[in-house]
């Protein structure tokens, strides 16, 4: 971050644009400009992921009592990744992962979305409302954990509600129970993460074009017409945007649920991070992390290189 | 448009529904942080919704005052991991945003670095799960284990993507002809940069480094692998707090929670106009 300083007194003055010097400059300084972030980039992918891929080859553990680059004694070839595709412990904590993925991210996108058509034009205590509304999102997500916690205890607010709605004493306990547990969890990343689809979709709410709406209205459409037929289109982009941000965020899913269940009871609420987590912590074999975590990596990113060139292409074709 | 009265009556009791459920958690908090130990009703007392005798005695405990009440003393108090929690989210909000300005600007004006935003998106992609191991062998190479200057390092690189996407965007809206004046004046373009880009962009920059402290702020899964015992941060800390013997101690830990709640909540609303920029990479303006 320093580096560019001191190249301060070496920049000539500047020259007509188009000349070499001038073009020269620019380069130099782009460069330096860009070269803490590169150097923190590549720290952070290149030699990481050529070690990740070599522990992924052998059993190593840090309590093997070998330095990692002599993992090769311990060499197995494939035998990581051939057990990962028999692990079945692995199978089903993708698997919830994606369950709690897609229950939350629709029932966050559906809230938000109705929430923001609520807020759409102007009304006394509209900027309040707002600001309380979108708290949720900066809590700190183990905090916000914690407070569902307190909440779904069986001597809670919840269960307090429920019985003074039911008329009898309710005392359910929510996190012992295998499928209430991920219920619970699943509403905690609803209320954490709705306010988020609600910020984003109302700011693309705010752009669509009102005389276009207008113009629809004089032709006679209804307000559900002129929503599917202008305003879900113009926001399409948009919408892609706030599905693609929730689900990648929410395939990540820990702090909530780690502070809430510990992936428990049993593994009824182990998604893949709590899963790689606790064969990280508690099992050590971090040859075998690796091989996961690659895995994991690998598929991520071809995902990403497609969806993002569809994207572009999709870009191009409405330009 | 005006619209119908029964509309406004729907709307308000909507946004009133929202705003409950949005509330409740967040001062069922509050009111556990200032509740005396009888009335956590963890263990089957009565549920009191408002404190019957507030208290400060939970945020006397955590910050060291023996207590009698509870039969545990803390073998350390809550100052060192908000020192933690506070210098590493600091520092990593300086390494993020220095390296983020810089290569923003250098992309944004010298077209430098083309290869940076989709390194960097797919860097946000990533669980940081994923990456863990290698971090975690670095780390304890480097001596970084169970320090808070190890935590800023990868909290810097953490949130570089967002530093990054924000302060270009920024840029790229700037006007570029105020810089243009200063390069005929016979500014070098270093110097256009610090003296006239940076000054100007001051309510951006602090913007973009409010956004990227309350991501910092935010880790725990991070702090949770890399800090062990000396240098652990409030989320961590606070986890901690429940494995005592006598079970959860619900009020201290929601006194902490509040503690560590209450500035990024601030800050938040501070920043809310910006909010959709830095969480959409700059795809969207508010």
């Amino acid at each position: 971050m320093t580096m560019a300083v001191a190249s301060e007194n070496e920049m000539s003055a500047p020259a007509p644009k188009s000349s070499a010097p001038a073009q020269d400059e620019r380069a130099r300084l782009g460069f330096r400009l860009t070269l803490p972030a590169q150097i923190l980039v590549l720290f952070i992918s290149a030699f990481p992921l050529l070690m990740q891929a070599y522990i992924s080859l052998t059993d190593w553990s840090p309590l093997s009592g070998t330095n990692w680059w002599n993992a090769w004694e311990m060499w197995n070839t494939f035998a990581n990744y051939t057990d990962l595709a028999m692990d079945g412990r692995f199978w089903s904590a993708l698997w919830r992962t994606l369950v709690v993925m897609l229950v939350c991210v629709p029932v966050e996108f559906l809230l938000g979305l109705a929430l923001a058509t609520l807020f759409a034009d102007d009304f006394p205590g509209k900027k309040l409302f707002y600001s309380i509304l979108l708290m949720p999102m900066m809590v700190v997500p183990a905090v916000a954990g914690y407070m569902f916690f307190m909440l779904f205890q069986s001597g809670g607010p919840v269960n307090d509600v429920l019985s003074g709605l039911l008329g009898f004493p309710v005392a359910i306990a929510w996190l012992s129970d295998p499928k209430l547990a991920l219920a619970a969890v699943m509403i905690a990343d609803i209320w954490q993460w709705t306010p988020l689809m609600f910020l984003i979709l109302l700011a693309g709410l705010v752009g669509v074009p009102q005389d276009q709406i207008k113009a629809a209205t004089l032709l006679g459409a209804n307000a559900w017409q002129r929503f599917v037929t202008i305003v879900v289109p113009k926001m399409k982009t948009i919408i892609i945007i706030a599905l693609a941000i929730r689900v990648i965020e929410n395939f990540k899913i820990f702090d909530t649920l780690y502070i809430m269940t510990g992936g428990g009871p049993g593994v009824a609420t182990e998604t893949i991070s709590v899963y790689i987590y606790k064969v990280t912590t508690q099992d050590l074999i971090w040859g075998y992390v690796a091989a996961i975590a690659l895995a994991i990596l690998v598929v991520l990113s071809v995902a990403a290189v497609l969806a993002m060139k569809r994207m572009a292409a999709n870009r191009e074709a409405a330009a | 448009m005006k619209r119908a009265v029964p509309f406004e009556i729907f709307r308000y009791a909507a946004i009133f529904a929202a705003l409950a459920v949005t509330l409740i958690p967040i001062l069922w908090m509050m009111s556990m942080a200032f509740k005396p130990i009888g009335e956590w009703s963890a263990t089957g007392a009565e549920l009191t919704w408002w404190p019957k005798e507030p208290t400060l005695a939970n945020f006397r405990f955590i910050f060291g005052e023996s207590s009698s009440d509870l039969i545990v003393a803390l073998d350390r108090t809550a100052l060192k991991p908000i020192l933690s929690s506070l210098l590493s989210a600091s520092l990593g909000t300086i390494i993020a945003m220095s390296a983020g300005t810089a290569a923003a600007y250098g992309l944004s004006r010298f077209g430098a670095g083309q290869n940076l935003p989709l390194a960097l998106t797919q860097l946000r992609l990533f669980p940081p799960m994923a990456v863990m191991i290698p971090v975690m062998i670095m780390w304890a190479f480097l001596n970084f284990t169970d320090s808070w200057w190890g935590l800023a390092l990868i909290y810097g690189i953490v949130t570089l993507p967002f530093a990054f996407w924000l302060m270009k965007t920024f840029f790229d809206d700037m006007p570029r002809e105020i810089e243009e004046a200063g390069l005929v004046e016979g500014c070098s373009r270093w110097r256009v940069f610090t003296r006239i880009t940076l000054p100007m962009m001051r309510a951006p920059l602090a913007s973009a480094a409010l956004f990227v402290f309350i991501l910092n702020w935010s880790d725990y899964l991070i702090a949770l692998l890399l800090t062990t015992r000396e240098w652990v941060t409030i989320p961590v800390y606070m986890a901690s707090l429940s494995s005592s013997m006598t079970g959860q101690l619900y009020g201290a830990k929601a006194a902490l929670g509040l503690i560590a709640a209450v500035p990024p909540v601030i800050m938040g609303i501070a920043i809310q106009r910006h909010l959709v920029r830095g969480l959409t990479f700059g795809a969207l303006k508010q």
